[in-house]
C-alpha cells in the first residue's frame, strides 16, 4: 500500500536510483529496523512502568520483549550480524553504541532484579544498585532511537529533538495500555491504587503523543526543502492514508475517544491497546518511508541559473 | 599537512560519465554500485532550458557525520584527510547511510558479489579478483581510489576524465590547482547548511 517502488521514486522532483538529481529516499533503515525499534520502545516502556508499580509479569514480558523481540530484529536488518558485537564499542560518539550497551544493562540488570524478586538471590544491599542500573539502562533503550535519528543532519526530517521524546511517550504509552490489559487478564497489580493512576497516565500520554505529532509536522511543514517533502508524502501523498488513518486516526484519536466515553473493562482495554499498538507501529515504519535525503546539488538554488 | 580534496567544473563536465565507468573499472564495483555518479540536472523553462551536469562523490567532509554514528570503528579519517571504511569492521547496520546527506553509502548484497556482473553467477577472473576485498553486508564507498593517492597518481575518475572536469590535489596547499580554482571561481560545497565541511567543491 505504501511500498516505495519505483513508481514512487520516479515521481517528479524524486530521483530514487537514477542518474538524475533530486530527492532520494533513504532506503536502509526499513521494516525490520522499525520492528526493532518498535519492540525496544515497547519493551523498555512496559519494564519502566512495571518496575514503578513493583508488577513482576510487565517486568518479565518488557525484558522479553527487548531481549528477545528487538534483539532478533536488528540482527535481521544488519549485514554483518556475526559482527555485531563490534556496536559496543564506540560509545563515545555513536547513539547506536550507547544504545546497545543501554540493552545489555537494561537486560542484565533487570534480569538480575527478577530473579531477586522471584527468589531473594539478590544481596539485601545490592537490590537498590540493581533496580537504577535496570531502570537506567531502560531509559537509555526507550529513547536512544531517537537520538539515533536526530543525531543526524542528513534527513531533515528526522533532526529534530521530538524525536527522542516521541519513542519515549510512545515507549510508556505502550508501557501503561499493557499493564492495563495484562492487569484485566487477571495478573493483580500490588497496590489497586495504581490501576486508576496508570490509567490517567494513559490518557495524558496519548494527548502528549498527538502534540509531539502535530509539533513533528509542524516542523516539517516549515522546515527545510527535504522535511517539507516528507510532511507532504505523510500528508497528502501516498504514505497519507496510512499515516492520518492509521497512525493519528485508529493509533490516538480512537484510543481516546473510548477512554474518555466509554467504561474501562477488559474488552475496551484490549481495543485501545491494540489500536495503540497499531498506531505505534505504523508511525515507526512511517517514519522511515518519509525519510528523504535533499539533492545533493540544484544548479537552480545554488548557481542561479 | 596534506589534505586532499577534489574540485568539479560544472563548465567542463559533459556527463559522459567515463569517470562512473573508471571507477567501477577500479574498484571493481558489483553490479549496481557506483562510488561515483554524473547527475543530470534540467533547469530553466522551455524554450529557455539547459541541462546541468553534476559529478557526485564521497565528499570526505571534515566532520563527517558517517564516522561519528559508526558505532564499530569501522569508518575512519586517514591524516590526509581522506574519509576510509574497513569492511572487516562493519557490521552493516545502515546507520553511515542514513546519515550521509550525500547519499554516497552502498551496501555490498550477496546477490551483487555471488550474481556477477553478468548475471549468471559465474564470476570472471576480473570479478573473482576484485570481490574478494568486500565483504558482503558492509558498507562501502569512494576513498578517492587511496592506492592511486598513496602511489602519487591521480585517482581514477580524475585521470580518466576527457574534460578536466575533475581536479585533485591538495587542499592545504595555497598554490596547487585545487586551491586555487576554489579562491579564483568561488568554490562551493555541496549541502553546506547540514555542516558537515566537505572538501568536495563545485565551481561554476
Amino acid at each position: 500500500m505504501f511500498k516505495v517502488s519505483l513508481k514512487n521514486v520516479l515521481r517528479p522532483g524524486f530521483a530514487g536510483g537514477t542518474f538524475k538529481s533530486g530527492y532520494r529516499f533513504q532506503k536502509y533503515w526499513d521494516t525490520p529496523m522499525a520492528t526493532a525499534f518498535f519492540c525496544g520502545e515497547t519493551g523498555a516502556g512496559l519494564f519502566i512502568v512495571s518496575m514503578l508499580m513493583d508488577f513482576l509479569p510487565g517486568i518479565i514480558l518488557g525484558l522479553l520483549i527487548t531481549g528477545v523481540g528487538k534483539t532478533f530484529f536488528h540482527l535481521t536488518h544488519m549485514g554483518v550480524p556475526s559482527k555485531a558485537w563490534r556496536a559496543l564499542l564506540r560509545p563515545d560518539r555513536s547513539w547506536i553504541s550507547r544504545g546497545l550497551w543501554g540493552i545489555v544493562f537494561f537486560v542484565g540488570f533487570g534480569s538480575i532484579h527478577v530473579l531477586g524478586m522471584l527468589f531473594n538471590v539478590v544481596p539485601a544491599g545490592l537490590e537498590s544498585a540493581v533496580y537504577i542500573l535496570a531502570i537506567a539502562g531502560a531509559m537509555v533503550v526507550v529513547t536512544y532511537q531517537g537520538f539515533a535519528m536526530s543525531h543526524s543532519t542528513a534527513i531533515s526530517f528526522w533532526s529534530t529533538g521530538l524525536m527522542p521524546i516521541s519513542s519515549m511517550l510512545y515507549g510508556l504509552l505502550m508501557g501503561t495500555s499493557l499493564v492495563l490489559v495484562l492487569s484485566l487478564l487477571g495478573f493483580s497489580i500490588s497496590n489497586p491504587e495504581y490501576f486508576s493512576m496508570v490509567g490517567l497516565a494513559q490518557i495524558a500520554l496519548i494527548i502528549a503523543v498527538q502534540i509531539c505529532l502535530l509539533s513533528l509536522l509542524h516542523g516539517a511543514k516549515n522546515g527545510s526543502k527535504g522535511a517539507q517533502q516528507s510532511y507532504i508524502l505523510l500528508v497528502k501523498d501516498f504514505l497519507a492514508r496510512p499515516f492520518l488513518f492509521g497512525v493519528v486516526g485508529i493509533g490516538s484519536i480512537i484510543p481516546l475517544l473510548i477512554l474518555l466515553f466509554i467504561p474501562t473493562n477488559f474488552i475496551t482495554s484490549l481495543i485501545v491497546t491494540g489500536c495503540i499498538m497499531l498506531g505505534f507501529y505504523l508511525f515507526r515504519l512511517l517514519i522511515f518511508k518519509a525519510g528523504v535525503l535533499d539533492p545533493i546539488l540544484s544548479p537552480a538554488d545554488i548557481f542561479k541559473r | 599537512m596534506t589534505r586532499y580534496g577534489m574540485v568539479f567544473d560544472i563548465k567542463r563536465c559533459i556527463g559522459c560519465n567515463a569517470c562512473t565507468v573508471a571507477c567501477k573499472q577500479e574498484n571493481s564495483l558489483p553490479d549496481g554500485v557506483f562510488f561515483t555518479r554524473t547527475l543530470s540536472a534540467e533547469s530553466g523553462e522551455y524554450p529557455n532550458v539547459s541541462r546541468t551536469y553534476l559529478p557526485t562523490i564521497c565528499n570526505h567532509c571534515e566532520d563527517a557525520p558517517c564516522e561519528k554514528v559508526c558505532p564499530s570503528g569501522a569508518t575512519w579519517t586517514r591524516d590526509d584527510g581522506i574519509v576510509m571504511v574497513d569492511g572487516d569492521k562493519c557490521i552493516g547496520c545502515g546507520s553511515c547511510a542514513v546519515a550521509c546527506p550525500y547519499d554516497m553509502r552502498t551496501q555490498i548484497e550477496e546477490t551483487q558479489i555471488t550474481n556477477g556482473l553478468f548475471g549468471d553467477g559465474k564470476l570472471t577472473p576480473f570479478e573473482e579478483q576484485g570481490y574478494s576485498r568486500f565483504e558482503c553486508g558492509s558498507f562501502t564507498k569512494c576513498d578517492f581510489c587511496s592506492e592511486r593517492v598513496d602511489g602519487g597518481l591521480d585517482p581514477a575518475c580524475v585521470a580518466t576524465c576527457p574534460t578536466d572536469a575533475r581536479v585533485f590535489g591538495d587542499l592545504d596547499d595555497p598554490d596547487s590547482k585545487v586551491s586555487r580554482l576554489i579562491r579564483d571561481r568561488m568554490g562551493r560545497q555541496p549541502l553546506p547548511e547540514k555542516n558537515t565541511r566537505p572538501k568536495v567543491y563545485y565551481i561554476d
